[in-house]
């Protein structure tokens, strides 16, 4: 069901799939990603989520929003995931179907308390240089949640409308 | 992404051009405290001219960040221009408004270094 593309020391890949419910009928698209840490693939991910949002018919400020939540979440996973160790790997699972798009994206470090993570619009951090990546995956996308410790986000971002 | 300096009646103006994400943001930082370090304290009077920037994530906004706080801490400016769309969303989302001067109009922007 699913094709990969890779080379013989595998640097990107990628799976394409669909899962289909009890009747058989297609419901959802799943695109898998798989990517060393190196903060230099982002342009990948950046590439890869503005051509599936584009196709899922959301608009230009919604795809850009979309875009900014996934380069937030890729760049955490890379850099304070995975601390940009390109033996560990970010995976990406891309999920489409008519009623929303969602990204799940995964690294393999120790995870983190997103509770513990301060408050970037308090007066006292506004002029920190970090810090804000998660306020703007939360402010971009519908639902933002975290799994497995912090080291799984999945984010989801509605259709405003079906075609 | 890519900067174009051009100095205008004591001002530093930079062109950025593209996208300020990822590690495209760290060039712009090494440009931006490279011209800083040129300038005497009190004399680095900074416009950010980002008509041209077509995304931005946290880092590239960190970044504009620390540009102000060194160049407060030297005793000058930093101003932005042709903020719009989803750049000046992230803004205002971000609650920086109060901290960024921001124009639209280049000799407007320019006088403002001027005024007491």
């Amino acid at each position: 069901m699913g094709k990969a593309v890779s080379d013989s020391s595998p640097k990107v890949n990628v799976e394409v799939s669909t899962r289909r419910n009890a009747l058989g009928k297609t419901t959802d698209q799943v695109i898998h990603l798989d990517l060393p840490s190196s903060t230099q693939l982002v342009y990948v991910i950046d590439a890869v989520i503005s051509e599936i949002a584009s196709d899922m018919g959301f608009d230009k400020e919604e795809t850009e929003q979309i875009n900014l939540a996934v380069i937030e979440a890729a760049m955490n996973a890379i850099k304070h995931g995975n601390g940009e160790d390109s033996s560990k790997r970010t995976r990406f699972e891309f999920i489409l179907n008519q009623e929303q798009l969602t990204v799940v994206v995964e690294d393999q470090g120790v995870g983190f308390n997103r509770d513990n993570v301060a408050d970037p619009l308090d007066p006292s951090n506004l002029l920190k240089s970090s810090g804000r990546g998660i306020f703007l995956m939360e402010t971009c996308m519908d639902s933002v949640t975290f799994e497995a410790s912090g080291r799984i986000v999945r984010m989801v971002k509605l259709r405003s409308a079906t075609d | 992404m890519n900067v174009g300096i051009r100095r205008k009646e004591g001002v530093t103006v930079l062109d950025i051009e593209g996208r300020v994400i990822g590690s495209e943001s760290f060039a712009l930082k090494s440009i931006i405290d490279d011209e800083i370090r040129s300038l005497q304290d009190g004399e680095v009077k900074m416009l950010l001219n980002m008509g041209q920037v077509r995304a931005m994530d946290s880092s590239g906004l960190g970044i504009i960040i620390a540009a102000y706080t060194s160049i407060q801490r030297r005793g000058g400016r930093i101003a932005l221009l042709n903020v719009s769309g989803n750049i000046n969303s992230l803004i205002v989302v971000s609650k920086l408004v109060t901290i960024f001067d921001r124009y639209d109009d280049e000799e407007k922007a320019i006088l403002s270094f001027h005024e007491a």
